[in-house]
């Protein structure tokens, strides 16, 4: 990694949001390419980020500030760069996630978000509170390959069954793929709906996306 | 606001201590020693008959002037660890006391110590932070004689942090000397940095020949003195509280005033447990509800002498279990909470066995003792006023959707109000988390822990002027290599 860069992927390893705003400012000012500010320094430090929360070095407040501090050095760089230019490295898979309707819990969700977009997938969180048919819509505009659905509550886990049946009469059921979490929820619900796959954390959750997306 | 716990007023101290000065005045004290009685007489104490010394309160305040008060240091290889004891220190120094046996639960071997046991549990204990020092007392067959000699070499080989022993020979104490002058770097040095060695009053009010002797040979060499008295409650002692601390404060002030008489000026300190004498089994217990009890009251009985009072925490417990866990945690805790300046860990089985495991055990006690005592600070920004407006600002539409999983407060805050660990010893997973990971127990997490630290950990090497010094004194005083 060069001089210039490593400060950049230290400040992320160090949680500090706003050095990592004002070195990634002042890097650009210099005339370093944001493109490789983003590749080698941004990116390969949240990687490093993941990888550590995996390996239970870090705490999850160190990952989702290193993650904000990371989106925020990402913003800099998008805003000195025309959309065309970013060559950045391919999605590891892309993925909706949401809370079902009547449900508004967000925090497990926000949680499996960060951790997979440090992991270098592509996330589209559409929300809480989010009707079957929305996260379809979803799913099919962007091509992604996974929906995963969270809920809290035994009254609003019966919503992720509606998934399935929505998936089901959109002709896309194993096209998508589709796994289920939250306090509501364990393997015999998935089970039970047919959903795919089954996490009852958000670290299992990454692990078993990581395999699914693996075998794609 | 910092934790401390306080069970006697002023009144109740000042009670106890003065019924130990009227005990050292007019019970008096049994010395087996012409020379030790024939100072205390030339110092203004009365002998009456069967050699009992019956030491006046000018003596005993004359002595304690001359005592250098609440300012002991503890030395090791390295001076930056020292435990330097003067009244500035945050939390209590954690000692662990290296025993004769080494039990080892896992394999269920319960074995007399080897020179390897004691390695490896040094080492340990040169690697954690909550640990302060090692205590040497193994008396291991192996070694013959010349114990603290042994014993003090094998330790500081093991680790930089300070070193004590306790001798039952007068004649090990020149080697043991000589080589903590060479690791302290020479007499003058030394006066500063001591060598410090335990040995025992007999109680009642007794000090036999072996512990004159040793009074002597500390005092001769410039060495500091640990006191130790044991005055099981109902044995050697009253059966109650303000009694048995009494005759123990009784016990130790007459070896304050003999060391002071033979060499005014040497720092000196004690090490004190309580102990009952079980009446139905007839077996002196060490961490027993007294314990608890007198566990609360150290704190303020060493702040009240203005002595650096150290106490032992000593399980009785024969293995690992949940009659371990309770008397650690118990016998730990009140010492902690009131203020303790030194505790010194023995493992388990009544001071006669040690356990590596158990070192991880304590070191996530004394991490929550020493979280206790920093208490809960109260202001604006712990207050979390702004932090809060912060999080409940954040809104999806007309929902609130913040929280403080990725807020700076959390992050500035979370380590430093919860001080979480940072490894897996002690068990936060889901079950079904815990089944994959092994379905461990304690012991075998902890014991994967102290294997992770001794292939990692190496203390650092003695240099080699020491390592001369070393070949030099087993010369010298013709010591055989064990």
């Amino acid at each position: 990694m060069p001089d210039y860069i490593k400060p950049i992927y230290n400040a992320v390893l160090n949680f500090d949001i706003d050095l990592v705003k004002k070195l990634v400012s002042e890097a650009i000012d210099k005339g370093i390419d944001p493109i490789e500010i983003m590749n080698e320094g941004l990116s390969k430090a949240i990687v490093e980020i993941g990888d550590k929360f995996g390996r239970e070095e870090i705490f999850l407040v160190e990952l989702m500030v290193a993650a904000d501090a990371c989106k925020a050095g990402v913003e800099i760089v998008k805003k000195n760069i025309l959309d065309s230019e970013i060559k950045a490295e391919k999605p590891k898979g892309v993925i909706v996630i949401g809370t079902v309707e009547g449900d508004i819990h967000n925090i497990g969700k926000d949680i499996l978000k960060t951790l997979l977009e440090t992991s270098g997938f592509e996330i589209h969180d559409i929300g809480v509170d989010q009707p079957a048919d929305n996260f379809i819509k979803k799913a099919v505009s962007i091509d992604a390959k996974l929906i995963g659905s969270s809920a809290l509550l035994t009254t609003t886990s019966p919503n992720q069954k509606e998934i399935e049946k929505k998936l089901q009469e959109a002709g896309m059921k194993g096209k998508i793929k589709t796994i289920i979490g939250g306090a509501a929820t364990n393997s015999e619900w998935a089970k039970e709906i047919g959903a795919d796959f089954y996490a009852s954390t958000a670290t299992e959750g990454v692990k078993i996306i990581k395999n699914y997306f693996k075998g794609e | 606001m910092r934790a401390k716990l306080e069970v006697l007023n002023r009144q109740e101290l000042d009670d106890i201590y003065q019924t130990a000065i009227d005990i050292l005045e007019k019970i008096g004290t049994n010395i087996e020693d012409d020379e030790i009685i024939k100072l205390l007489k030339d110092n203004g104490c009365r002998v009456g008959e069967n050699k009992i010394v019956y030491i006046p309160e000018n003596v005993i305040e004359k002595c304690l002037k001359t005592t250098p008060r609440g300012k002991i240091n503890i030395a090791g290889r390295d001076n930056s660890k020292d435990m330097v004891v003067d009244g500035n220190q945050k939390y209590p120094y954690i000692i662990s006391h290296v025993l004769m046996n080494y039990y080892d639960e896992l394999n269920n071997n319960y074995r007399t110590i080897t020179k390897e046991d004691m390695k490896r549990f040094i080492t340990i204990s040169d690697y954690l932070d909550t640990i302060s020092g090692v205590w040497m007392c193994t008396l291991m067959p192996d070694f013959k004689k010349m114990y603290s000699f042994y014993e003090y070499e094998l330790a500081i080989r093991n680790t930089t942090k300070p070193v004590c022993i306790s001798s039952f020979e007068p004649d090990s104490i020149p080697p043991a000397y000589e080589l903590a002058e060479a690791i302290v770097g020479g007499k003058e040095e030394l006066m500063k940095r001591p060598l410090t060695v335990a040995f025992c009053e007999i109680s009642p009010l007794t000090w036999n020949k072996y512990g004159c002797d040793m009074l002597k040979a500390t005092a001769k060499w410039g060495i500091q003195p640990v006191i130790t008295v044991e005055t099981p409650m109902g044995d050697t002692g009253p059966a109650t509280f303000a009694g048995n601390i009494a005759q123990k404060i009784a016990e130790l002030l007459s070896g304050l005033v003999i060391v002071q008489l033979l060499q005014e000026g040497l720092p000196v300190f004690f090490v004190v447990p309580l102990e009952t004498f079980d009446m139905r089994t007839a077996q002196i217990c060490l961490a027993s509800r007294t314990d608890y009890v007198y566990g609360c009251a150290v704190g303020q009985i060493e702040e009240y002498l203005n002595i650096p009072f150290f106490s032992p925490v000593s399980p009785d417990s024969k293995l690992l279990d949940m009659q371990e866990a309770y008397e650690l945690g118990f016998s730990l805790l009140p010492r902690i909470l009131s203020g303790n300046k030194g505790i010194v860990i023995h493992g388990l089985d009544q001071t006669h066995a040690i356990n590596n495991e158990l070192l991880i055990m304590m070191d996530e006690m004394i991490l929550s003792g020493r979280r206790m005592i920093d208490g809960i600070d109260v202001n604006k920004e712990t207050l979390a006023f702004d932090a809060l407006k912060d999080v409940a600002g954040k809104m999806d539409g007309d929902r609130r959707n913040g929280h403080f999983l990725n807020h700076k407060h959390t992050l500035k805050w979370f380590t430093k109000e919860w001080v979480p660990r940072r490894d897996a010893v002690i068990d936060k997973y889901r079950r079904e988390k815990w089944i994959e990971a092994g379905s461990k127990s304690f012991l075998q997490r902890a014991n994967e822990k102290v294997e992770e630290i001794l292939a990692s950990h190496k203390p650092e090497p003695l240099p080699k002027d020491i390592e001369g010094k070393i070949e030099e004194i087993y010369k010298k005083y013709n010591i055989p290599k064990v």
